[in-house]
């Protein structure tokens, strides 16, 4: 397969920043119809008071709460891409960082929006904030909102800048080839990056702390996402593996999410030289990985649930498996389960059709599995006079699918003004540092395989 | 060889600003340097700019020494220490009894010291990063060409030379092949 | 310090639900209209659980009055993130309206399922605003309620033994539902205080907590039905 040259590879990832067709716009105004639809959704529940969502006695926590670990969740593929893989210098990361970084900001900053959209006064959610305030009171440590509260925002911080620092010899690259207004604003965003070795190694050194640093906030994020659950007695809930469970999860959804973005620009911006199948087989096989992980993590969670045969956890655990919530249930055995196991685990079917089917598989099944921890435990908790059920209302519902329009409005601008693939990251490929390929394997290099 | 272009300036070496030369690979680029240190010049007065880290080259590796995993260090404890900070403060100010919890409650209180001690060492990085590489000293660190990144090639040239030199410059850097000499 | 207790007789408990009314009535709950209640959004601070047991002709009718437990190791205090939720030192679980934000973690949390939340601004057609009780706040739209003890009641005994220089009397204070009560099933009083009705009762062999192997705490001790027939 020949390798796209220096120039080639400025002329086509540049490419979608200096010409804009009629898709665009079109994309643009769909996705921006539904986002504001789902604001006038909200702002109308605001205005007519919380009601109009389905929550009620005893369901108090239902499709934001699922949204909201959800798109927490589709946040950890940047980290595990971009991260774990620049760390261990695995070359094949490096046209995927920049998709993998830009899911996780947007995925964070969608899945912030739902702490405030679910709250029953979402106008007063800067209590949050520790800030010395004139009621002489501070926000509860103790509560693991709070902890959501400073994850969230580090981990927010950590990923805007995990993504800013990279894109900014892109910036570079940009304002060299643009003119007029776009050069100063480009030359503006680049902060003055000329390329100097000293520069490069402290943008990669910076690169490299930030990785390290990360990976454990990320942990920690979905981590103490499980935590909203676990510090509550709830039957199923007030288990002790729910934070590995969670943020395995969340690897899981993170890397479908990313599968799905990279077909859909391969496809899209006209990538197939960069984005090679090999990547994406690649990625399927981590996929496979974490199918298998979330299936013995499920398998630990309900072994132990059943033994113990708790009269208040039973009654959740057979409303899931064969009563009210099984048909959700089994969809998402086999969406995050049976189908990554058959499309990524036979070589034939690991191809990116078969990709892109298990990501929405798993993407589906993710979803249901937040919905499904959150809302059985609820409806039957300790004292049965007070079971209820839960259905969701169009406000919800017309929010939800706002978010997903919402992540693919802001990726289609996303790419729009940022090249969204590295360009020096890619070219940075081609020279790597002598610790990398030891004398001994520079002979063995295989010819156009660039790290 | 490759012919070089015309110099605009009358005077040799009056009022220049930088002599440079780009070459269109990191070989060539390479022996530039080499020259230029022939002529005793220090690494820091040497300016190379490319369009992706070239490690496989010596002049990659050039100021290469940096303290930030120190300082990214540094910035954890000072993010730690903010983070217990404000816990005393947020817990003891009003000490509020919840749920039979002590005040002071060690396995809470360390999710908010681990995140702000993150949050420190990230910020402690890109702070580092910004003053040390992308603010340029007064007078120095402006010598730029596009086409090091429109034509992808390797720019090692010299900002502010001595005039008397400036001669003897041109000739090291346009010695290696596919040199083209350019002033500012 | 007075701790404050409670101790419900089932024996007594017809299940006539007076003390329900009795609570709207003083703690001006609204409310919600027989749609809303259908969809689960009815606010009773005090409800009367009713359970069936066995099969017609033999079925047995249990009630059992359920307000919140005021637990001294109450699950829902320490999720409050603004400290809306949280205890006092005569040992009430007290709900904060101005510092709610509405998260629910807190009715989540709560086994007991007696945390209420506000979906709507509450309404009261004309003359029936006439009735509301001036010493309870109203609460808003988006703010979490419960039961309280009728902590206004404890206030006011309080305010006018100390007025009188002398100690509040076992049996003065009455939450709206123990004075509500016809059979007087319903006892209130200072669990310090080891000779006042509710400490008795407390202490009877007939007494139990609601789900105390969770380790909540409750301070709401029932008496079993003396007849199971």
């Amino acid at each position: 397969m020949s390798h796209p040259t220096g120039a080639e590879m400025n002329r086509d990832l540049l490419h979608p920043l200096f010409n804009t067709s009629w898709r665009f716009w079109l994309l643009v105004a769909v996705f921006g119809g539904v986002v504001l639809f789902g604001a006038v959704s909200w702002a109308t529940q605001l205005w007519l008071g919380f009601g109009i969502a389905g929550l009620n006695w005893p369901v108090y926590w239902a499709f934001y709460v699922t949204n909201f670990v959800f798109w927490i969740g589709i946040s950890h593929a940047g980290t595990l891409i971009s991260a774990i893989l620049r760390l261990v210098n695995a070359g094949w990361r490096r046209p995927v960082t920049r998709c993998a970084e830009v899911i996780t900001v947007f995925a964070l900053m969608i899945g912030a929006m739902f702490p405030i959209i679910h709250l029953g006064r979402p106008w007063l959610a800067f209590w949050l904030f520790p800030y010395p305030s004139e009621r002489l009171i501070w926000p509860n440590f103790r509560s693991p909102l709070v902890w959501d509260f400073f994850a969230i925002n580090t981990y927010l911080t950590g990923s805007l800048l995990f993504l800013y620092l990279p894109i900014i010899p892109d910036f570079a690259a940009v304002r060299d080839k643009a003119t007029g207004l776009r050069r100063r604003i480009y030359g503006a965003l680049a902060l003055g990056w000329r390329g100097t070795p000293k520069q490069w190694h402290r943008l990669e050194t910076a690169m490299s702390i930030m990785a390290v640093a990360i990976i454990p906030v990320a942990v920690s994020v979905h981590t103490i996402v499980s935590f909203d659950f676990s510090m509550a007695p709830v039957p199923m809930w007030n288990t002790t593996i729910f934070g590995p469970y969670f943020v395995a999860g969340a690897i899981f959804s993170g890397i479908a999410g990313l599968l799905l973005a990279m077909a859909v620009l391969r496809r899209f911006l006209h990538l197939e030289a960069y984005l090679h199948p090999v990547h994406f087989e690649n990625l399927g096989k981590l996929l496979l990985v974490m199918a298998l992980l979330w299936g013995y993590f499920v398998f630990n969670e309900r072994l132990v649930t059943y033994y113990a045969n708790e009269p208040a956890e039973m009654a959740v655990f057979w409303s899931t498996q064969s009563g009210a919530f099984a048909p959700l249930y089994w969809t998402m055995v086999i969406g995050n389960f049976v189908l990554p196991l058959i499309l990524m685990g036979i070589r034939r079917f690991r191809t990116i059709t078969g990709c892109v089917i298990a990501s929405i598989g798993v993407i589906v099944g993710m979803w249901l599995e937040r919905f499904l921890i959150i809302v059985p435990g609820l409806s039957q908790k300790y004292l049965p006079y007070s079971f209820g059920s839960y259905r969701p209302q169009p406000v919800e519902i017309v929010i939800t699918t706002a978010t997903f329009a919402g992540m693919a409005l802001l990726y289609v601008l996303f790419a729009k003004v940022v090249p969204i693939i590295s360009i020096w990251e890619l070219k940075a490929g081609e020279h790597p540092s002598p610790s990398l390929i030891p004398p001994a394997t520079e002979e063995h290099r295989l010819g156009d395989l660039h790290l | 060889m490759t012919p070089r272009e015309p110099r605009g300036q009358p005077e040799q070496g009056r009022g220049l600003k930088a002599v440079y030369a780009l070459y269109p690979d990191g070989a060539s680029a390479q022996q530039a340097v080499n020259r230029l240190r022939a002529l005793g010049l220090q690494d820091r007065d040497i300016t190379v700019v490319s369009a992706q880290p070239m490690e496989d080259y010596e002049f990659g590796h050039i100021g290469k020494k940096t303290y930030m995993w120190w300082i990214a260090c540094l910035g954890g404890l000072i993010g730690m220490a903010t983070a217990f900070g404000l816990a005393y403060l947020a817990e003891y100010s009003w000490a509020i009894n919840v749920g039979g919890l002590p005040i002071w409650a060690w396995w809470p209180n360390l999710i908010i010291i681990f995140e702000l001690t993150m949050l420190g060492a990230i910020a402690a990085t890109v702070i580092t990063l910004v003053v040390t590489a992308l603010i340029p000293e007064r007078g120095r660190g402006f010598l730029y060409d596009p086409e090091v990144t429109t034509e992808g090639q390797v720019l090692v040239g010299v900002e502010n030379p001595a005039q008397d030199r400036v001669s003897s410059f041109e000739r090291e850097l346009s010695a290696p092949p596919g040199a083209r000499l350019k002033t500012l | 310090m007075p701790r404050w207790g409670m101790a419900a007789d089932l024996d007594r408990c017809t299940g006539c639900g007076g003390c329900v009314v009795a609570c709207h009535a003083e703690n001006n709950i609204s409310t919600v209209g027989d749609d809303q209640a259908s969809r689960g959004r009815a606010k009773h601070w005090i409800r009367v659980e009713r359970y069936y047991e066995g099969e017609f002709p033999d079925v047995r009718v249990k009630f059992r009055p359920v307000m919140c437990q005021q637990c001294d190791n109450a699950p829902c205090e320490p999720v409050c993130p603004t400290y809306a939720s949280h205890h006092t030192d005569d040992g009430l679980n007290a709900q904060v309206y101005n510092r709610c934000i509405g998260t629910r973690y807190c009715a989540n949390a709560c086994p007991y399922n007696v945390r209420f939340f506000d979906f709507f601004n509450p309404s009261w057609e004309k003359p029936l605003h006439l009735q509301l009780n001036p010493d309870v706040s109203l609460r808003e739209v988006g703010v979490m309620e419960k039961c309280t003890f009728c902590v206004q009641r404890i206030k006011s005994a309080q305010i006018g033994a100390k007025a009188g220089q002398r100690e509040v009397r076992d049996g003065e204070i009455q939450p709206a539902c123990v004075q509500g009560c016809p059979s007087k099933a319903l006892v209130f009083g200072d669990l310090e205080d080891p000779e006042s009705e509710v400490s008795r009762l407390s202490r009877s062999p007939r007494g139990t907590k609601l789900l105390e192997d969770l380790g909540t705490k409750p301070k709401v001790a029932y008496l079993a039905r003396v007849s199971q027939t």
